[in-house]
């Protein structure tokens, strides 16, 4: 009864009110910052006074948002390519192997994930000043690949648990080595999972923000840093003008992915 | 002959497979548990050997009241979280598909939008300036502007507004995983809603909010961003607490002993839900 929506009676109209409020507490500010993007007041008052897209200019004139914005697709880039790789052979280690300690390992490889970021932060900042690598990009690629890795095991792992391996097995049976196989025939089949775990990796890096302040210098910032900055500053609107295009970006790839889970059931 | 011969290629393929996760082993080693334990040792071998950071961090009033505050904003985000939360997923288990395909996609990217994006949203909307005050001003709700900014109001309805998805999501996979027909036998057997509520659907998703509420209370417990944005200065979390040591003072041997506090209580919890409320144990 109480899980039948039909017959919730009185419940129901109680429980859609909570519903649709919650959901315009949750798209409120997205919806705010879109509009108040395009608003003519300094002092981001709403309703704006008139419409304008002097934010937006101000945006594009500033090389160092572009700049930070190029940043960012390079590392995240290069995280997402070695989470993939690195995230697909321990996935499959973890999947198939039976060596000692099996379990320990996977726990500890998704540590990184529930860890307070700020204490790995501040850590691999230490490390980074001993060896010579504070502000630099590789500093920034080890700091991402260790937070989106765990995404790509978990993607990956889960679809190599899907996946019926005899299938690989007949391939080597067939004649192929047992890497041909693997590439030709396993990652095929598992590519539901490696977008999954390339998507996740992409977003972990590109949205960081903590590891970000820490691995950042004054000449290397990306997005976030550049963001983060400003708003230390003041709330001037051109950060509304760089939010609303992250999120353009964001619904962009939401789209992408429904489209290939629709393909992907088709 | 050949099935024999199949069996041995299969068997070969099956064996070790240690080499796979060294790259992710090495990279875990030197870039997560070398970096990490080298924190904590500081706290206790900066400036020279000994408990003094740790003393000096659990013996002043200024420490006690950021870890107060800490406790204090992590406790009421979860419990909020999950009284909006729970009623949130429960109606979202059972609705039309239609409608919750909707109410998933807003909850989505809500989740999915960036961070700092989010937090300025907040710290625009709740200024004193902002849409919140102004319209509750119209109202003739209040006569002067509330101070929703700058203060650990500010932080709250922040971070709830982060951690709400994160109770929605779960909850709604364990609510929907009940199976309806135990309610159904309920109420035939005479029971009320309120009785079928209590007795039946709240015990039967339990472990579901106990996990939830520990993640989100974890996850408020190291958070960051969000705190130093709308909390501003004086009302000091954790977390910031620990960057502060770092980025401002200098002082690693205090860094390392906030750190090693946020990550003792963190790790503690974490096992605590592994231990007691795992939804996947079992499985």
């Amino acid at each position: 009864m109480l899980l039948d929506f039909d017959k919730l009676g009185g419940l129901k109209p109680l429980l859609t009110v909570l519903v649709v409020v919650v959901c315009i507490f949750l798209i409120l500010p997205i919806v705010f910052i879109a509009a108040l993007s395009f608003g003519s007041s300094q002092w981001l008052i709403f309703p704006p006074p008139s419409w304008t897209f002097k934010w937006y200019q101000d945006l594009f004139a500033d090389p160092r948002w572009l700049f930070s914005a190029l940043t960012s697709l390079k590392i995240a880039g290069i995280v997402t390519v070695l989470s993939v790789v690195i995230g697909f052979l321990a996935a499959l280690g973890l999947n198939r192997g039976s060596f000692v300690g099996r379990d320990f390992l996977r726990a500890l490889f998704l540590t990184p994930m529930i860890l307070p970021v700020v204490v790995l932060a501040v850590a691999l900042y230490a490390l980074f000043l001993k060896l010579g690598l504070a502000g630099t990009t590789i500093a920034f690629v080890i700091a991402h690949l260790l937070i989106a890795l765990p995404f790509s095991i978990i993607s990956i792992g889960n679809a190599l648990d899907g996946f019926d391996r005899s299938i690989e097995e007949a391939a080597i049976l067939c004649g192929a080595s047992p890497w041909e196989a693997r590439l030709r025939v396993t990652v095929p089949a598992v590519s539901h999972g490696i977008f999954a775990a390339a998507v996740f990796s992409f977003l972990a890096s590109w949205d960081e923000v903590v590891l970000a302040i820490f691995m950042a210098s004054p000449t290397l910032q990306t997005l976030p840093v550049k963001i983060w900055t400003t708003l230390r500053q003041d709330l001037t609107p051109v950060i509304a003008a760089a939010s609303t295009l992250l999120i353009a970006f964001t619904i962009l790839l939401m789209i992408v992915a429904a489209l290939f889970r629709k393909g992907r059931k088709a | 002959m050949p099935v024999t011969l199949a069996t041995d290629t299969v068997k070969i393929t099956r064996e070790r497979k240690f080499g796979y996760v060294v790259p992710a082993l090495l990279l875990i080693v030197f870039f997560f548990i070398v970096p990490v334990t080298m924190l904590l040792l500081r706290s206790v071998l900066e400036p020279v050997p000994g408990m003094q950071n740790y003393a000096a961090l659990l013996g002043s009033t200024t420490y006690l009241r950021v870890f107060l505050n800490t406790f204090l904003v992590a406790g009421v985000v979860t419990i909020v979280s999950i009284f909006v939360g729970y009623p949130v997923a429960w109606l979202l288990a059972i609705m039309p598909e239609k409608w919750s395909r909707i109410v998933l996609a807003i909850i989505i990217l809500s989740m999915w939008t960036n961070l700092l994006a989010r937090t300025y949203a907040w710290m625009v909307l709740l200024q004193r300036t902002g849409v919140i005050n102004k319209t509750l001003m119209a109202l003739g709700l209040i006569d002067k502007p509330l101070a929703l900014v700058n203060n650990l109001v500010g932080v709250t309805i922040g971070m709830t507004y982060i951690m709400l998805p994160f109770v929605i999501l779960p909850l709604m996979g364990v609510i929907r995983s009940i199976d309806p027909a135990i309610l159904r036998a309920a109420a035939l057997c005479g029971a009320g809603k309120l009785q079928c509520f209590l007795r039946v659907l709240l015990p039967l998703s339990l472990p579901g909010i106990v996990a939830g509420a520990l993640m989100v209370f974890v996850m408020s417990l190291g958070y960051f961003v969000t705190p130093a944005l709308l909390g501003g200065t004086s009302n000091m979390m954790l977390a910031e607490l620990v960057a502060q040591f770092v980025q401002s003072l200098v002082n690693w041997g205090m860094g390392g002993a906030a750190a090693l506090v946020l990550l003792v209580v963190t790790l503690t919890l974490y096992a605590i839900q592994l231990r007691y409320f795992n939804p996947a144990r079992g499985k």
